[in-house]
């Protein structure tokens, strides 16, 4: 910006200078005004409004999610997400926290980079074939199950492995693994790493620098982790429909069964359940979020 | 720097060896399931499975030679040439005013932006799913799938070109106006050169995640099928080896995409370097 050379003089034309200013941004609002935003203001809408007759008529009520709740399966599936949502995050955070630490503390420059890489080049590859890959190995057929057995350690195949809800959180904390690496790596990265020494030549032993330096500063980036991660997984649809079994159910499958019944209204609460979920959390968090303005001059 | 604590710690020998124990897990965790996938699109064993009974290029023949598959295929490639096309002019053209003009707001817009790849992609689909059919009262088509995937792809597109035009010197086009530049000129002999890199890079992104895509285009696409699709479908009724083969060549392809659309920017300008040494010549 301030570079020396004098700005272009302004003529007279000052609407085409506003249009040529935000003009770009026609195309993108189109794509996300009306593609986007208007059809989730719509479900919201949705969700409040009634069927008579197998017509959605505009009358607002609370029904729909009086009766989504009013079922115990749905009531039940609503609960268990939360459930396998929070330690499915959890079960990421504890995996990629020491491997964050670990590349950031005992790992060369150039060499980071690389495993950097090498941790986010799944991401880019197809999320469909990441959960497939798993029904290789899970299963009462899987590949653990029959190497356990071939080892001679277990004679029946082992119940964590089977299609059921461990076996999401275990599918759903590999495919979010890289989210979290990489948010808390930069966070890590940004650490003043002599005031972990300071703590120690004062006498801290790693554990404590650890809690009482390390933590607190780095807190926002494992708050920023645990969003990246754990807002996706609210509304996962395949893993559960295909690693979960019977008992795997999230509220996705559930989501996509009304929609796909044509029961919109239905649906759109549940779906409108997952968003009011996303908001608290981050309205609750909105602190400690690392949201800056990128492009500030 | 941390390498200095070392000495300072009695123990340091045995954290550094566990921690980096954990990362060798971890990579294995990561990269285990990948390579057994692969390992298995080999196996003559026709369950798809354990154990190993020899190793086969039969499935991939199969894979080649599938009608449903090829059309897929043709199906999959058309919904990304549009994709591609669509979030590339999109996205960058909403580069510039988010970098560029003086909005207020314009964190929130930013944010605002990047959201539909934060938000669930179930999200995305079911609400375009009742939006265009009951509002609008489209049929689900192969175009209505290109549009679901556009909302998602755009916004990476908008980033990584958002990214070259803020580390790009102003000063630069201010200098071709001083010279004569008309806005046209401007754009054309001075900006989209030096952006074409981050262009490029974004719409083989964009390319790549359309390829992939799934959950959006489960909702929207209708009666047609796009590989992930069709792959989904399969897995409906068990593994088969021929599935492996196939999502061993979409791993594959995705790869090799991204690792282009990587190394992409770096080679333009090493070409562009080459080329103008010749010049000066």
């Amino acid at each position: 910006m301030d570079s020396g050379v004098p700005a272009p003089p302004r003529t007279g034309r000052s609407r085409f200078a506003a249009f040529g200013q935000y003009g770009g941004f026609l195309p993108a609002i189109v794509v996300f005004g009306v593609f986007f935003a208007a059809p989730l203001a719509l479900i919201v809408a949705y969700s409040f409004w009634k069927v008579v007759d197998y017509n959605v008529v505009h009358d607002w009520t609370l029904d729909n999610y009086r009766y989504f709740f009013s079922v115990g399966t749905y009531a039940r599936t609503f609960w268990a997400t939360i459930w396998v949502t929070f330690s499915a995050t959890a079960l990421t955070i504890v995996i990629a926290f020491p491997f964050a630490y670990w590349l950031v503390r005992y790992v060369s420059k150039r060499l980071q980079a690389l495993l950097l890489v090498l941790v986010i080049l799944p991401f880019w590859t197809s999320y469909l074939l990441r959960v497939y890959a798993w029904l290789n190995i899970l299963g009462p057929e899987g590949a653990i199950n029959r190497f356990l057995h071939w080892i001679g350690l277990t004679s029946q195949p082992v119940s964590f492995f089977l299609y059921d809800r461990p076996a999401v959180i275990l599918v759903l904390a590999y495919l979010y693994f890289p989210f979290a690496a990489l948010t808390l790596y930069a966070s890590l990265q940004r650490f003043d790493w002599n005031q972990f020494k300071a703590a120690m030549d004062l006498g801290a032993t790693p554990a404590t620098a650890m809690r009482k330096i390390l933590l607190p500063q780095i807190k926002p980036g494992i708050t920023t982790a645990v969003i990246f991660v754990f807002i996706p997984i609210l509304g996962e649809y395949l893993t559960p429909q295909l690693v979960g079994g019977a008992r795997g159910v999230m509220i996705g499958n559930l989501i996509a069964n009304f929609f796909g019944v044509g029961q919109y209204t239905r649906g759109a609460a549940a779906a409108l359940l997952i968003a009011a979920l996303i908001v608290a959390l981050l309205v609750v968090f909105r602190r400690s979020l690392e949201v800056r303005d990128a492009y500030a001059p | 720097m941390p390498r200095e604590l070392e000495v300072v710690s009695p123990h340091a020998g045995l954290a550094r060896g566990a921690f980096t124990t954990w990362a060798g897990l971890v990579y294995l965790f990561l990269f285990a399931p990948i390579v057994l996938l692969i390992a298995f699109s080999f196996n003559a064993n026709k369950y798809g499975t354990f154990p190993f009974t020899g190793w086969t290029g039969k499935w991939y023949s199969q894979v080649f030679h599938d009608y449903q598959i090829k059309d897929a295929l043709t199906t999959t490639l058309r919904v990304a040439l549009f994709v591609t096309l669509i979030s590339t002019i999109v996205g960058t053209a909403a580069a510039f005013p988010l970098v560029r003009s003086r909005l207020p707001f314009r964190n929130a817009v930013r944010v605002g932006m990047t959201l539909p790849i934060m938000i669930p992609g179930l999200l995305i689909g079911v609400s375009l799913l009742v939006f265009l059919t009951n509002v609008f009262h489209v049929q689900l088509s192969v175009w209505t799938a290109i549009v679901g995937q556009c909302v998602y792809t755009t916004p990476f597109v908008l980033l990584i070109v958002a990214a070259r035009l803020q580390g790009f010197d102003a000063a630069l086009e201010r200098a071709a106006s001083d010279l004569g530049a008309n806005t046209f000129n401007r754009l054309r002999y001075v900006v989209l050169p030096l952006i074409a890199p981050a262009v490029f890079a974004g719409a083989l992104f964009a390319f790549t995640l359309s390829l992939d895509e799934f959950i959006i285009t489960l909702f929207l696409i209708g009666g047609s099928n796009t590989l992930p699709l069709y792959i989904y479908t399969q897995v409906k009724f068990g593994i088969t080896p021929e599935v492996n083969a196939l999502a061993t060549l979409l791993l594959a392809a995705s790869l090799i995409l991204i690792m282009i659309a990587f190394v992409l920017p770096a080679v333009i300008r090493w070409a562009r370097q080459a080329v103008r040494v010749r010049a000066t010549r």
